[in-house]
């Protein structure tokens, strides 16, 4: 490649220094823009940038492609030369060299004419370009505003006349042309992705005012104003900036490549709080970048918070670039299909953040276990919760009703055997064993679910519960809505496991037993006055309100300083 | 004396009703939810209607919620609570609609006909029955700082319980084996040193002392 690059180099050399010698001995009088210094500074930037984007992206078609438009601008140079055929060239070829700087604008940064827009705006552009050849079959000023020209060698006849309408013409077309040419490019740039939008602005900005420009050049040609080449002059100097913006471009895409090192230096010393996309996003210029993770148990992607992750097939706004180690699929990168133009740089990235994905990969992996931990042990103290109750009603609708059934026979049975002396006292006894039995039955049952937890809620259970309690308690209950099954059952178990602790172990004088509802949470919190001193591997029955309350993605504190009493709190998700 | 049921258990209604029949009652309807007994009470005109508290559709305080309206449309007619379970607040509730004519009574009380018969009576007759458990959780409670309830006698507490489960005077003082002028003397100790304006009605009267007691 080098060498080849090296000739066309020297070749381009030598062209664009007979062009500019041709400008700079221009003919006094018919001087033609651009003049010397333009042609150089054009020249230079279309070579110059040409050459360097060719050698920075080889398989980019548009390097060669600026190159071979800085040819095309130099033999337009040729109208300045003197010999008939050199001018008569010149004359052809004047306006060639704009096909290759549309097609450098209509394509960037592809060099691929995607749609067919653009290639019936390039079709129109071509066509173009026949206009001034006829023109120059019918007259000699073809393109030119001058009296002492050399011959023309492909005139034929000499209908002046007939020659400056075709050449309006071509400028009437050319500059309709290009104001829809600014158009498409407007529009395709507000609709684009963020990430392609800021590649291309620089190309876009420049491109857009130098084709305003040369419309404004082409209009004014058509009221005949020869004299006036200021508007030719802000053409040319705006057209010198296109190839070195997008050589601008080129090399910042290189200059990333070059960020690949600093992003593997920040993943190397970083430590576990950096932001993996963040960084990849900002090495790759693609702020639309998604991270998904391989779980080869799911068989499936998965995003960094554990929902799974579909990867784009066929998508023409999203694609999908697979991250593997040592032959197995780790992570995806899901980003803009921009970024297709750099391959390159997204594997280099993927390379060097491999090892980081791989460690992503396996905290999203612990993530979504813990998530699953978490919706499964809460699952748990639901369905222990649920069969709480089914139990509590089974005993209600079932044993104690077959109890209470059997004590009224008995009461029956008494009334009907009044005489039988010896009887009596033994259907009486029999009357309060019965009694005994249902009694526990009814402490059971209340252990199990009490009654009114289920019929009307925390508050009023709790406030049955302080009523019930054997050490002076004092009530603040503020909950006034009924909250989910299990919540009030973890936060009424809470209170009195709390209230039972204070009872045997505190000393306590007295308990203040508050429930509110704040922020969506349900907040719980039981205090006594006594010794202090417990702790929640104590006893295992805090040890098993912890556990019932961070089921249900709570928190369960203890306070309990060794003579200062002990506060246990509960804060429960309610939304 | 005609009686209204209400139970959605099979087993129990029928067994209260032999029962209520056994003891002299007239048992003009069984009802198995709160909208039956409305119905039956409307078109049997019972002089008292027993009611479970547990009861279909939502099997929570149905029974609870149908006494509230019989209290509002048929104020004659005395309401019986039955319950399966202690709950001082449902209790409350239902005093808190009037003392006249109402008790709360747990299921199993219903197997001493003699009990049983004394407090339909007494609530067809516009007195009040509380269940002696749910009265001993007010009695027995204890509670922060100054419990005035020290400053009773234990003797005084006993006749402040029966008071409370709304027996008349001469009642307490069979149940406790003493002259009726014995348990006016206690109960007029028992309004002073809980400060307590005298209420010589027997049926009034538990209402203030379970309103005092619930206070503390």
């Amino acid at each position: 490649m080098k060498p080849k690059l090296w000739v066309v180099a020297v070749a381009g050399a030598l062209a664009g220094a007979g062009a500019v010698w041709l400008a700079a001995h221009q003919p006094a009088n018919r001087p033609t823009e651009p003049d010397a210094v333009l042609t150089l500074v054009l020249g230079a930037s279309l070579l110059g940038s040409g050459l360097a984007s060719w050698r920075a992206r080889p398989e980019n078609r548009l390097g060669p492609v600026m190159v071979l438009t800085a040819f095309g601008f130099f033999a337009s140079q040729l109208i300045d030369a003197r010999p008939a055929w050199m001018y008569t060239v010149g004359n052809a070829v004047q306006y060639v060299w704009l096909i290759g700087f549309l097609y450098l604008l209509l394509t960037f940064p592809t060099g691929r004419l995607e749609s067919r827009l653009d290639r019936w705006l390039m079709g129109g552009v071509v066509a173009l370009m026949v206009l001034p050849l006829l023109a120059m079959l019918d007259g000699n000023k073809a393109g030119l505003r001058c009296d002492s020209c050399p011959d023309n060698l492909i005139q034929i006849t000499h209908d002046n006349h007939e020659a400056m309408n075709l050449l309006g013409l071509q400028r009437l077309l050319g500059a309709a042309l290009l104001v829809v040419i600014v158009g498409v490019l407007i529009r395709r740039w507000l609709r684009a992705s963020p990430a392609r939008r800021h590649a291309v602005a620089p190309v876009l900005v420049a491109g857009c005012a130098s084709f305003l420009a040369l419309a404004a050049t082409a209009t004014l040609d058509l009221f005949g104003d020869p004299l006036n080449s200021l508007p030719a002059n802000v053409f040319f100097y705006l057209t010198a900036t296109v190839p070195i913006a997008v050589l601008f471009v080129f090399l910042q895409r290189q200059l990333a490549r070059g960020g690949v090192a600093g992003l593997v230096v920040e993943l190397g010393t970083a430590g576990a709080g950096t932001d993996l996309r963040e960084a990849l996003a900002r090495t790759l210029g693609d702020p639309s970048l998604q991270l998904a993770y391989w779980f080869p148990a799911e068989r499936c992607y998965v995003d960094g918070a554990g929902s799974p992750v579909r990867l784009p097939v066929d998508d023409a706004d999203r694609r999908a670039t697979l991250v593997e180690r040592d032959g197995q699929p780790i992570a995806a990168l899901l980003h803009d299909p921009f970024l297709d133009n750099d391959i390159g740089l997204v594997q280099s990235v993927c390379a060097a953040a491999s090892l980081a994905l791989e460690n992503e990969r396996l905290q999203a992996e612990l993530r979504a276990r813990l998530v699953e931990l978490q919706a499964s042990r809460a699952r748990l103290v639901g369905a222990t919760d649920a069969e709480r109750r089914r139990i509590e009603r089974d005993l209600h609708d079932g044993t104690q009703q077959r109890l209470v059934s059997i004590a009224m026979s008995l009461g029956l049975l008494e009334a009907k055997l009044p005489a039988r002396g010896d009887a009596g006292p033994l259907l009486r006894e029999t009357r309060a064993a019965l009694a005994v039995a249902l009694e526990e039955l009814r402490e059971l049952t209340h252990g199990i679910t009490p009654p009114l937890l289920v019929e009307r809620g925390l508050s009023a259970a709790l406030d049955e519960l302080c009523r019930r309690a054997s050490l002076p308690t004092h009530p603040r209950l503020e909950v006034d809505r009924r909250l989910p099954d299990e919540v009030e059952s973890a936060a009424y178990f809470v209170a009195s496991e709390a209230l039972a602790n204070a009872a045997k172990h505190s000393h306590a004088t007295e308990v203040r037993v508050a429930a509110w509802c704040a922020r969506g949470q349900l907040n719980l919190e039981v205090t006594d006055d006594g010794i202090g001193g417990a702790g929640p591997d104590g006893g295992s029955g805090l040890r098993g309100l912890a556990d019932r309350v961070e089921a249900l993605g709570g928190r369960f504190t203890v306070s309990s300083p060794p003579g200062r009493g002990t506060t246990l709190r509960a804060e429960i998700p309610c939304a | 004396m005609r009686v209204a049921l209400a139970d959605d258990a099979v087993l129990l209604r029928e067994g209260l009703a032999r029962l209520l029949t056994e003891a002299g009652f007239e048992v003009v309807g069984l009802a198995a939810d709160g909208d039956e007994l409305l119905a039956l009470v409307e078109s049997a005109a019972p002089d008292v209607a027993i009611v479970d508290i547990r009861m279909p559709p939502t099997h929570t305080d149905e029974g609870l919620r149908a006494a509230r309206v019989i209290r509002e449309r048929w104020p004659s007619v005395g309401i019986l609570v039955l319950s399966q379970h202690v709950n001082a607040r449902y209790a409350l509730e239902l005093l808190s609609t009037g003392t006249d004519g109402v008790g709360y009574l747990l299921k199993e009380r219903v197997s001493d006909l003699e009990e049983l018969a004394s407090s339909v009576n007494r609530v067809a007759h516009g007195g009040s029955v509380l269940d002696p458990a749910v009265v001993g959780e007010f009695v027995g409670r204890r509670r922060a700082g100054d419990n005035p309830l020290e400053r009773l006698t234990d003797r005084e507490r006993e006749v402040l319980a029966l008071m409370a489960e709304g027996r008349s005077n001469r009642a307490i003082a069979e149940r406790l084996y003493v002259t009726d002028h014995t348990v006016e003397k206690h109960v007029k100790n028992i309004f002073g040193s809980l400060c307590l304006p005298p209420s010589p009605d027997d049926h009034r009267r538990v209402l203030a002392v379970i309103t005092y007691l619930n206070a503390q």
